[in-house]
């Protein structure tokens, strides 16, 4: 068994040696990806070179380097890992409506879980915010591409590798291999991490949680050469018109998570790397007296930045989108960008409050308190300003509009829980319960997730040139919406009962609040169906976007640049102008300014 | 006019984070003058540098980008975000959100009618 599992994993990582080796030489020019960001175009022209260059069919997706093709290819892995995601945590809810097991025995639950975590945090939620800033930026700051294209491409394609050895330990039970899915949930805590008998015999997954390190550690390389990217494409390859002080909101998010990719991802590299080698090279960093400590402050130092990493950039998509269906400009606009930076310090002072329980010096301990209420401040004050912005506008209630009021809601939510989570005394009651799932999930899904939907169907027009269905959209909003608010606060309840997270089973008196959270799920998850299904199908069968302008953002002054491209995009793809002021197909945005303003 | 980069309105719009700011002062001050667990280096020491690297690093932050927004308020023109170099935009008074909504709305009135024509 021990050899077996030894071998695929020699055989596998030889492998992907070789194919990246090959795949290495085949590039023999390594410095002429400056032609294609060289010219600096002004005014938003953009040149059309690389477009003349892409050969067709399925080679042109695996050799492209234009930025936009690349945030749509990080869009389908983030939306597939999305469903993966989705699908695990579903077979998990439903084992949680009994008290006992009946469809999933506890390790393989662990293991869904642990995978659950992981997708979603790394597969789905890194690339979905790459696949708009991918696409997005380089055209709102009027840049050619990114500042070094074919390293933009590299970081993608690492991602599908990645994913491979984080899921192995599911196919290699089926295949024999000798090991499992890793249960260590996502934080892998030591030493159930580090395996009682060293790495291939451990009871925690054996040599898939080799794989899952190695996994993990190959995202993180692909995020670093993202964020590398970014910084150097927001620092130099801006239009001259766009100064600091009118760089747009979406943009200053992604270069604070840039920054703090930056500092996060390397150390978890090298976190994980010390842990593989505790548990296949005989060295000891987590083996010592206080290596279980160790790990959790290295784990956490990368931790806590790593979620702002993940919500930053939704609160400036949502800080993009919803003022155009307000019809007005973002409230305080330097405010949102200020705190936004406020939020990237900050959030490296205080992963040790996801310690507080574990007997830390008391004076440490209230340090990282007192950062993390100072830490809630900015984010209270974005609040502020989306609910400022709201008051007295035009309001749309289209469906991306709903999916940024939404997130409004549940980040209310997730954010009052957190700060409560912050104080030491309530998080000692409160520590490794529901209440921590309900409040993370709040903001992973209710906040990061909706805001994700938002750009989604914002941008899907300007994307695919066709827009989606808006009744299906609208359903899937509410099903969301409602599904999240019954999972999470029946977890939060349950939390404030004493139901302890990461368990298969519970004490029958959670049974009740249990079959909600499950109900709740089920509703999300006819939601998602309907997501997956208005998306594809409206993405071959669509109605064509006729106008350059499809929110109809002109009448309001809330136009934006993205747009303005988009208009010339199709102006020169049809030859035949004229009927373009029909506007038929904006979701919602004409009948709905006609009746009510709610 | 580019005399002064740090003028009143500036500093107004970094008030957002002296709040964080104050916020540590205060919790800093509380551990001083309550210390209601006795000094000892090995964990007074962190307690402090935890605390006072983020008030070091938020105020050197917070003065950079203060200075690079601030100063290119003063050396171009300002847009509304999205919009620096879209055609027909007028650029905006950077200073008229919050504490004047009537300036705002009547930029909002300006642009409308030239949006009509589209
Ligand atoms: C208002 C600011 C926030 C504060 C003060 C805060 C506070 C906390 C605290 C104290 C914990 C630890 C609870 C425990 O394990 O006992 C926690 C857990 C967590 N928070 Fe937050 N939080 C905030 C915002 C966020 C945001 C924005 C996100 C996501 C983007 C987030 C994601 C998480 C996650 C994933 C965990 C659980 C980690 C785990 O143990 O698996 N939090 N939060
Ligand atoms: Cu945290």
């Amino acid at each position: 068994m021990e050899i077996n599992a030894q071998i695929a994993l020699t055989v596998f990582m030889g492998v992907l040696l070789v194919a990246v080796a090959a795949w290495l030489t085949r590039i023999e020019d390594w410095r002429s990806y400056s032609s294609t960001a060289g010219g600096v175009v002004s005014q938003g022209e953009r040149s059309e070179y690389i477009e003349q260059e892409k050969p067709a069919g399925l080679i042109r997706w695996l050799t492209t380097v234009d930025h936009k093709d690349i945030g749509i290819l990080y869009g389908i892995y983030g939306l597939t890992a999305f469903a993966v995601g989705g699908l695990m945590v579903v077979l998990m809810r439903v084992e949680l409506a009994t008290p006992s097991t009946t469809l999933v025995g506890p390790a393989l639950y662990n293991s869904l879980m642990t995978s659950h975590g992981i997708t979603m945090l790394f597969l789905f939620g890194t690339p979905i915010i790459a696949a708009f800033s991918n696409y997005l930026i380089p055209l709102i700051i009027g840049a050619d591409d990114m500042a070094f294209p074919r390293i933009n491409a590299i970081a993608f394609w690492l991602l599908p590798p990645s994913a491979l050895m984080i899921w192995a330990g599911f196919f290699a039970g089926p295949l024999g291999l000798g090991f499992e899915a890793p249960q260590t949930a996502w934080t892998l805590y030591t030493p159930l991490s580090t395996g009682s008998a060293g790495g291939s015999l451990d009871p925690a997954g054996g040599a898939g949680i080799d794989l899952m390190l190695l996994g993990l550690h190959l995202s993180g390389v692909a995020a670093t050469m993202g964020a590398i990217n970014f910084i150097a494409t927001i620092f130099t390859q801006r239009d001259e018109n766009v100064t600091w002080a009118n760089l747009d909101i979406f943009s200053w998010t992604i270069l604070t998570q840039s920054g703090l990719i930056l500092f996060a991802f390397p150390l978890l590299g090298s976190a994980l790397l010390m842990l593989l080698a505790d548990r296949n090279f005989g060295t000891s960093f987590f083996l010592a007296d206080g290596g279980n400590l160790l790990w959790q402050h290295l784990f956490w130092f990368f931790g806590h930045p790593e979620v702002y990493i993940l919500v930053l950039p939704m609160m400036g998509i949502v800080s993009y989108v919803l003022p155009r269906f307000a019809g007005r400009k973002l409230f305080g606009f330097k405010f949102v960008v200020y705190s936004t930076l406020a939020i990237g310090v900050l959030s490296f002072g205080v992963w040790a409050h996801h310690m507080f329980a574990t007997g830390m010096d008391p004076r440490l301990r209230a340090s990282f308190m007192a950062v993390s209420m100072a830490i809630a401040i900015p984010s209270a004050v974005k609040t502020f300003n989306w609910i400022t912005t709201l008051w007295n506008g035009r309001i749309r209630l289209t469906t991306p509009m709903l999916f940024c009021i939404g997130f409004v809601s549940n980040f209310i939510i997730g954010g009052v829980t957190g700060v409560f989570l912050a104080s030491i005394p309530v998080d000692l009651v409160l520590h490794d319960t529901y209440y921590v799932v309900g409040h993370f999930h709040y903001i992973v899904m209710g906040a990061i997730a909706f805001a994700g939907f938002a750009g989604i169907y914002y941008w899907f027009p300007l994307v695919t040139g066709r827009m989606y269905q808006a009744t299906l959209g609208k359903a899937h909003f509410w099903l969301s919406f409602i599904g999240t608010n019954i999972t999470f606060f029946a977890m939060i309840l349950l939390g404030y009962g004493g139901m302890p997270r990461r368990y298969a089973t519970y004490l029958p008196q959670f049974t009740s609040l249990n079959v909600i959270a499950t109900v709740g799920a089920m509703i999300l998850f006819v939601g998602q169906i309907i997501f997956v299904w208005n998306l594809v199908n409206s993405w071959y069968a669509g109605k064509r976007v006729e106008s350059g302008d499809p929110w109809d953002l002109k009448r309001d002054g809330v136009h934006t640049v993205e747009w303005q491209w988009f208009d010339r995009k199709i102006e020169t793809a049809i030859t035949d102008g004229g009927e373009e002021e029909q506007n038929a197909v904006t979701d919602g945005g004409e009948p709905i300014d006609k009746s009510e303003n709610n | 006019m580019a005399t002064k980069i740090f003028d009143k309105d500036t500093i107004l719009d970094l008030t957002v984070n002296f709040v964080p700011l104050g916020i540590l002062a205060v919790f800093i001050g509380i551990f001083v003058f309550a210390d209601p667990w006795g000094f000892d280096l090995r964990a007074s020491l962190p307690m402090y540098l935890i605390m006072f690297s983020m008030v070091i690093s938020l105020g050197i932050l917070t003065y950079i980008s203060g200075k690079a927004i601030a100063g290119d308020e003063k050396k171009a023109e300002v847009y509304s975000q999205g919009q620096a170099f879209l055609d027909g935009a007028e650029p905006i008074d950077p200073h008229g959100h919050g504490e004047n909504s009537e300036e705002t709305d009547e930029h909002e009135s300006k642009t409308d009618p030239e949006n009509e024509e589209h």
